[in-house]
């Protein structure tokens, strides 16, 4: 499909500066001064709540006690990491977090594109709205209550277990969170329950920019709905998955806290755990800041990693990009 | 050219109003006191859960309190997990001006998040001194000397035991001591034998599945509900996670001894017949108590204050047989049960001053107040005529229904504030005695006890031959180190994480020991023991011992 290629930066050459780089830099900044002293005080908040705490990193290479002085602190290297490291736990909970996000990732993109799409597709507008209000109301729920509700359903004596029964499916109540490999079904199925609808909002948004006499040349064409949806519909919202997508590699270590620390017990503790947790427990849990920080560190290195290569990727495959 | 001094200037301005913003304030807060009575809240953090937040006075005690100081409290409660709190709290350095540290003081003490009250106490504080001053020894913190917090349990006068139980035991439904014309029960079998029968006999409960037995190991910081069983059946009190040998003196690890394999295989074996609700794993706190309260429940392990609002509203429900007795049960006859603590001092669970406080002197001022004996009668007892009355004699009674439901009724009671000051304050200890003989705690005074109690109450005394529950149980012995659980463990220490490691070892484990078939239990034991010896068992129990030896020394 042919495309018109415009982008802002290939302005006609009229309008292209002239003259050495760093020139045409000051001439341009002062042209735009005024957006320039606009941009300062958000460069000034970033500059002070994004780097200034990454500060706080030395501490990973301290034993580090809280309320004394920096000069105070005792050095100890590496040792937090190869604490980290040599931690069986740890690989533990970076497979969970690591399985647990994917998990997250992969069903929050399906079904939410998905719902999108047949939400697009519906005609009465009534039904529509009322879908989407029911579908993202739950993401305004607050984990505590959700993860709540989420026990009370699935006890020995809540509604899928005796629903199950009913149907004669069981013979007897399934203990759903007291067994581990259970857990990450539950927690998809709750991640998606709850954001589901939150996570369309972009894509029905990104869809009302699709231009509708493409729909009606396929019409014409002889289109049905399904290849339209697959034809116009999906091509016309590949860019904003595709930002998306590179955008959430970046936290591929985020799998989320609250669910997996409101929803884990000891049963399911194997399977539960994640980085975050395992950061509480063992960092702030027992004053151990050093190595939270440790743990942080590593989170970033890696997120950074999955961010670039993604990114990387994109660009490889001529799709749009974060940068 | 103005223009542009005027923008840079406003920059400059905008930017070290950021950087102001960002920078701790420091302006040290020199003790300053003013001597008048001027209005002033301070801000009171309790790292103790199930209560709401309030301000002090909106109770008739904080009222009354802040009329005579001035001074009002915003106080905060516990949500959630309270090592995490500590944490985050240490991590921001955001303090309130006073902290109840619960199971957190060792952190804050490393934190440097008290302030040393000896100075303060010297000036300020005759009644602290008085209340306080033969406990100072076991109240310096060891490293440096100084005094940071003041604990709950500074015993004041002859010692008055409670007549009712407040703490660990196996508790059973009346109905079914009822049902079996209330027999003597002293051993772990008697107890599951007769729940088994009970069960066999009514199956459900209001349409409901009966439950045999329930715990609550759901709970992370509440798993010990499920560790601690296997000391006390041996005969132990509550020294945490060891139990000390009365003669050498020697801590051993609960975890992987024989109680422990005794009590999980127990535990093991009434879950094969369908006696143990599976969800004792899984459900948060919320769920257990609804539970203990729909009467489906026949039997818990428990300690009385960690169910307390649970059996409030069985009491108020007014159904007797649906509430549950307490029962000293232990594994084999012969071994002479020790639920009810013995008199000791716990000196980690206090209260203390923070170095954010705005002004110390007020607050300890405060304290100092609140810890004449007028003002701890009005924590506890409450107003004269009013909440309690007094007999000819010059005893302390309830004279009428009403001023025993100002106490026992939850919403009353958050009224009028002994939910609030009743606990996490400088306060007597609750085995005291105030110096007119009265009991301190209106639970410890026979008169209230036995007035209060219900006629179910009576028939259960009856039946057993008994004045008081408490006499169901043996006397505590002696423990001078007692209990082991207040000791501090140093933060990040190998100790620590020892303690952290097998609680998690034994989160794991111990339901799936519990729920898996008999057959495999053995199996599962002998892995479970072997990831258990992995972890330094030996060093922290050398390190215990030496604690617990030192204290018996009196080296607190």
């Amino acid at each position: 499909m042919e495309k018109p290629n415009v982008s802002l930066n290939s302005l006609p050459p009229a309008l292209k500066p002239k003259g050495s780089k760093t020139n045409s830099f000051f001439k341009r900044l002062v042209q735009q001064r005024t957006l320039a002293w606009m941009c300062i005080p958000f460069v000034v908040w970033a500059f002070i709540f994004k780097y200034l705490p990454l500060w706080g990193w030395t501490m990973a290479f301290q034993n580090f006690k809280p309320a004394r002085s920096f000069s105070d602190q005792q050095w100890v290297g590496w040792h937090h990491f190869r604490i980290l490291f040599e931690d069986n736990t740890f690989y533990r909970v970076l497979r969970n977090t690591l399985v647990m996000s994917s998990i997250k990732l992969v069903l929050g993109f399906v079904t939410a594109i998905t719902l999108a799409l047949l939400l697009n597709e519906l005609k009465n507008v009534i039904f529509k709205r009322f879908v989407q209000t029911v579908s993202y109301l739950p993401h305004f729920i607050s984990w505590v209550v959700a993860s709540s509700i989420v026990l009370t359903v699935l006890s020995p004596d809540g509604i899928i277990n005796l629903l199950l029964m009913k149907l004669h499916l069981i013979d007897s109540p399934v203990l759903w969170m007291g067994k581990g490999e259970y857990f990450w079904g539950i927690l998809g199925a709750t991640e998606v329950w709850k954001d589901v609808g939150w996570n369309t909002i972009i894509y029905l948004a990104a869809i009302t920019a699709i231009d509708p006499a493409q729909y009606e040349a396929a019409e014409i064409d002889g289109a049905s709905r399904f290849k339209r949806m697959l034809y116009i519909t999906l091509p016309g919202l590949k860019p904003v998955i595709v930002i998306l997508l590179i955008m959430n590699m970046g936290s591929i270590l985020e799998s989320g806290f609250e669910p997996q620390y409101l929803l884990g017990n000891g049963m399911n503790m194997d399977y539960s755990e994640n980085l975050d947790i395992f950061v509480l427990k063992y960092g702030l849990g027992m004053g151990n800041f050093s190595l939270g920080t440790a743990a942080g560190i590593f989170k970033t290195v890696v997120s950074f990693i999955f961010l670039f290569s993604a990114n990387y990727i994109a660009k490889k495959m001529g799709e749009s990009r974060l940068f | 050219m103005l223009k542009s001094k005027f923008k840079t200037a406003g920059l400059a301005v905008l930017l070290t109003a950021l950087l102001a913003g960002c920078s701790q304030n420091n302006s040290s807060s020199a003790p300053t006191s003013d001597d008048e009575n001027s209005p002033v809240t301070f801000s009171y953090y309790m790292f103790s859960s199930g209560k709401k937040d309030t301000l002090a006075s909106e109770t008739t005690i904080g009222k009354a309190l802040q009329e005579q100081t001035g001074v009002d409290w915003k106080l905060e409660y516990l949500v959630g997990d309270s090592a995490t709190k500590a944490g985050v709290m240490i991590a921001s350095g955001d303090y309130p001006d006073v902290i109840s540290s619960s199971g957190e003081m060792s952190k804050l003490l490393d934190a440097g998040a008290y302030i040393p009250l000896d100075d303060l106490i010297e000036e300020y504080g005759p009644n602290i001194k008085r209340v306080y001053g033969p406990y100072f020894d076991k109240m310096r913190n060891a490293e440096d000397g100084k005094i940071y917090a003041l604990p709950y349990t500074a015993n004041q006068g002859e010692y008055s035991g409670s007549p009712n139980i407040g703490g660990g035991a196996f508790w059973i439904q009346r109905s079914v001591l009822k049902e079996f014309n209330y027999p003597q029960i002293t051993t772990l079998d008697e107890y599951f034998d007769l729940i088994e029968k009970y069960k066999e006999k009514h199956p459900t409960v209001d349409g409901a599945e009966t439950i045999g037995f329930v715990s609550l190991a759901g709970v992370a910081n509440n798993f010990f509900t499920l560790q601690n069983p296997a000391m006390h059946l041996a005969g132990y009190p509550n020294d945490g996670s060891v139990m000390v040998d009365m003669n050498t003196h020697e801590a051993k690890v609960v975890a992987g001894t024989d109680a422990q394999k005794k009590w999980i295989q127990k535990l093991n074996e009434i879950n094969a017949k369908g006696m143990l609700d599976p969800e004792s794993f899984t459900m948060n706190k919320d769920q257990y108590l609804a539970k203990l309260t729909s009467g489906r429940v026949l039997g818990y392990f428990n300690y009385g204050w960690q169910i307390g609002d649970a059996s409030k509203n069985l009491l108020s429900a007014g159904i007797d047989e649906k509430r549950y007795a307490a029962l000293p049960i232990v594994f084999d006859e012969g071994i002479k049960d020790q639920y009810i603590d013995p008199p000791g001092f716990v000196n980690n669970y206090a209260t203390g001053i923070t170095v954010n406080a705005k002004d110390p002197v007020r607050i300890i001022k405060y304290f100092d107040n609140l810890l004449k004996e007028e003002n701890q009668i009005l924590v506890q007892w409450g107003i004269k005529d009013e909440t309690y009355s007094v007999d000819e004699k010059g005893r302390f009674y309830f004279a009428n229904e009403d001023q025993r439901k100002a106490h026992d009724d939850l919403e009353l009671s958050r009224k009028f504030g002994f939910t609030y000051f009743g606990s996490d304050w400088p306060r007597y200890g609750g085995e005291s005695t105030l110096s007119d003989g009265n009991a301190y705690s209106p639970g410890n005074q026979p008169e209230v006890a036995s007035a209060s109690y219900t006629e179910g109450d009576k028939k259960f005394l009856e039946a057993y031959n008994i004045q008081t529950f408490s006499e169901l149980f043996n006397k505590p012995e002696e423990r001078p180190w007692f209990p082991a659980w207040s000791i501090a463990l140093e933060q990040g220490s190998p100790e620590q994480i020892f303690t952290t490691k097998s609680d998690d070892l034994q989160r794991k484990y111990l339901p799936e020991m519990i729920l898996g078939t008999p057959s495999n239990f053995d199996k599962l034991w002998d892995a479970y023991m072997a990831e258990l010896n992995k972890l330094d068992k030996a060093g922290y129990e050398k390190n215990i011992t030496q604690v617990v030896q030192d204290r018996v020394a009196g080296k607190w």
